[in-house]
């Protein structure tokens, strides 16, 4: 009784195991890492919505022909927007879950850690939207990351300043920074001051103010007697609100005001200043009324129609959505569940065509770092409250108001 | 040796230029400068106003409270929908803010630091600033909870309109905010020197123990002072809404320049504090047209510190035995 009972269960075990296997064969488990809760919970769902839509629509094709068929699974770990969360849920979803590929983390300190323990499992891990230079300057095998590096931003705010002087014959001479100091805006400024002499630019203001300041007065005036004849800055939400009003207030007129996204690509700042945000200039990955692949607006309008608010792809989604059919395209390439072959897979893609193209450029494909080459920035301008793409000119749909009216001629 | 010879060469080649064009650039300076310290004025009349109402509470209960700001938040709240939702202009909704933060200021005190005062038996316990730290985080969320994360604005027929004087632009909503904080203090000042009250509220703040033994019922006091110290935050929110935002953090903003300017104007001065606030207002405004705004938060703190070690009572405080 005792032997057939043990045989029994061995036989069960192996069967089970079997099982489990053949189970596995159906789908291709990839972890995703973003904030589910904690303060950036909101942008997080958004982040999710946009990969599970792009997940929908490659599961209804027919998941990966390369392998049978087999239907992408997306298992979602909560950073909470720690970086040490972040890198103890990769390590959960590598080893646990079994995942062969890593997506996220929206937030550069925890894409920073986290792709460190991805390379340390041999796992590939692919960076939607983290701005740090850093990511992708460790010489990790397995990170690749699909955002314009942080330093580089400045590079297009320079070369954006420089190309509107040419187009409309308004040219600028003198440029002032103004920005949060803290990391970010400080990397903004950096790269101001290195790129603006290349283009014959002399900065006349370079002025961090700290976060939490309660006026902005103070800067605006200096701004104001710099006499400058663009302005770029930096700030988050509520500094964006103060400094706009101030600006308005004290009739700063130069040619154009361009802002570095962060507070001034939050739908509150838009909603709060309403009017005196008109023909602000804003750097952006990517707006909805880009023409150049009919894909951004149909794959807009699906989406909208798919997810319950009727929302619209911001850039953040855009490029989830995007990411997930560069790792629908590398599993197709690899044709395997081998980790390694799939990261051997990004290393060596060049996609042109596909729901990968709502990305601005062509082809994708990832340089010896994992950075991914041709990455560039959009210029946008509020126009009757919306964000309408102006820069650069091949694939932007509106033309540019350059000089911005002044204050005084404003209704 | 060398190397000063280099700095002289350079500084004689920029003279010339200098004096090309010196006279128009020093009319816009002086006239960029005059700008900064009436702006700074203007704000700090404000930082002045908000400290009032600490210093009374600070000053004279010695209560350190932190939930200051928190306070600051629910009043400019308040201004905010009775604004939205009523359509009532924030002037004269500042009536009901402060009378309702008057309550809010009795009860607080009542309810929650009365118990630690009565059983501490100290001038200044320690547990008072944990609890009002703790109070801070509670109204702070549960204001987040309510309203969100989002910033607010309000929109009236004089936010964002300025008056145009000899080329200099001052926002109105700052201006009558200054003048009107002005009146207040000046009134509460009265308040504190003409009435039964306000003798009493300024004998506890010199020495409670003396004030009790003849007579003045300390703890009563101390509910009175943080209501009225409740009052005059509430004015000050509705001043602030017309041309700032309103966000459950807001009183972050102002809360820890506001214990800055109580200590440096004199524990319990009235007027001290609200010179104090226009002084660190002109720093803040001045101090960022010569050096980084990032640097001048540090300004502020050296000139600060520096007060203190000359007068440690503060510019209007009286020393005590």
């Amino acid at each position: 009784m005792k032997t057939i009972g043990i045989i029994l269960l061995t036989f069960f075990c192996v069967f089970y195991y079997g099982l489990g296997l053949t189970y596995a064969q159906q789908e291709v488990k990839v972890g995703v890492l973003i904030p589910l809760s904690g303060g950036l919970a909101v942008i997080g769902e958004n982040l999710q919505m946009a990969h599970d839509f792009a997940v929908k629509e490659i599961n209804e094709a027919g998941g990966i022909k390369s392998l049978n068929g087999a239907k992408i699974k997306l298992i979602y770990a909560d950073t909470r927007g720690d970086s040490k969360i972040g890198m103890s849920e990769a390590e959960r979803l590598i080893l646990r879950e079994g995942v062969v590929a890593i997506m996220g983390a929206f937030q550069s300190s925890v894409s920073y850690t986290s792709t460190e323990v991805s390379e340390k499992y041999q796992v590939p891990y692919l960076v939607p939207n983290s701005l740090m230079d850093a990511i992708t300057e460790r010489g990790l095998k397995y990170t690749f990351r699909v955002e314009r590096k942080g330093s580089l931003w400045a590079k297009d705010q320079i070369d954006f300043i420089a190309d509107m002087g040419k187009a409309t014959g308004k040219s600028a001479r003198t440029i002032g920074v103004v920005y949060e100091s803290t990391d970010m805006g400080q990397a903004i400024a950096k790269g101001i001051r290195k790129w603006a002499p290349e283009k014959g630019l002399t900065i006349g203001l370079d002025e961090g103010y700290p976060p939490k300041t309660s006026d902005m007065t103070p800067v605006v005036l200096k701004m104001k007697r710099a006499n400058l004849d663009v302005v770029i800055l930096n700030s988050y939400t509520s500094d964006a609100i103060l400094l706009i009003r101030t600006i308005a207030d004290q009739r700063v007129n130069p040619i154009a005001f361009l802002g570095s996204s962060s507070g001034y690509s939050d739908p509150s700042f838009i909603k709060e200043v309403g009017k005196l945000a008109e023909y602000f200039f804003d750097l952006t990955e990517w707006t909805t009324d880009l023409k150049h692949s009919p894909l951004v607006q149909q794959k807009n309008a699906a989406y909208k129609k798919w997810n319950k608010d009727n929302r619209d792809f911001n850039g953040g989604a855009a490029f989830c959505y995007a990411s997930t059919y560069i790792l629908y395209e590398a599993l197709e390439k690899a044709a395997s569940y081998d980790p390694k072959k799939i990261r051997d897979a990004f290393a060596t893609i060049k996609i042109t065509k596909g729901p990968a193209m709502m990305i601005p450029w062509t082809p994708i494909e990832f340089d010896a770092e994992g950075q991914a080459k041709g990455a560039r920035m959009l210029v946008v301008q509020y126009r009757d409250g919306q964000r309408r793409s102006v820069w650069p000119a091949e694939i932007a749909s509106n033309k540019p108001v350059w000089p911005v009216p002044k204050w005084e001629e404003r209704k | 040796m060398g190397g000063a010879k280099v700095t002289k060469g350079r500084w004689r080649a920029k003279e010339p230029s200098k004096v090309h064009c010196t006279e128009r650039y020093e009319v816009a300076y002086v006239i960029g400068f005059i700008e900064a310290t009436i702006s700074g004025i203007l704000m700090g009349g404000l930082y002045g106003f908000i400290a009032v109402s600490l210093s009374l509470i600070f000053g004279v209960a010695k209560i350190v409270n932190f939930a200051h700001g928190a306070l600051f938040m629910v009043a400019m709240f308040l201004v905010y929908w009775i604004l939205v939702l009523l359509k009532v202009d924030p002037y004269l909704s500042s009536l009901i803010a402060a009378g309702f933060l008057f309550f809010f200021g009795y009860f607080f005190q009542r309810l929650f630091i009365e118990p630690i005062l009565r059983r501490e038996k100290e001038t200044a316990p320690l547990t008072v600033i944990l609890l009002t730290s703790g109070l801070m985080m509670i109204i702070e969320n549960v204001a987040l909870l309510l309203f969100g994360a989002d910033y607010r604005t309000v929109k009236t027929g004089y936010t964002g309109k300025v008056w145009e004087i000899a080329g200099l632009f001052i926002a109105q909503p700052r201006m009558i905010g200054f003048v009107l904080s002005l009146v207040l203090i000046l009134l509460l000042e009265l308040y504190l020197r003409k009435t039964n009250l306000g003798r009493a509220i300024r004998a506890t703040s010199q020495d409670r123990e003396a004030a009790r033994l003849m007579g003045i019922d300390d703890y009563r006091v101390y509910k009175i002072t943080f209501g009225v110290g409740g009052t005059m935050l509430g004015f000050a929110a509705a001043f602030l809404v017309p041309f700032y935002f309103v966000h459950p953090a807001v009183g972050e903003l102002f809360v820890l320049k506001s214990f800055v300017i109580v200590v440096l104007g004199g524990l319990g001065s009235i007027t001290g504090a609200f010179l104090a606030g226009i002084i660190v207002g002109i720093i803040e405004s001045l101090g960022a047209q010569f050096i980084n705004s990032a640097l001048v938060e540090s300004l502020i703190f050296i000139i600060f510190i520096g007060c203190l070690v000359v007068k440690p009572t503060g510019l209007l405080g009286k020393q005590r035995e």
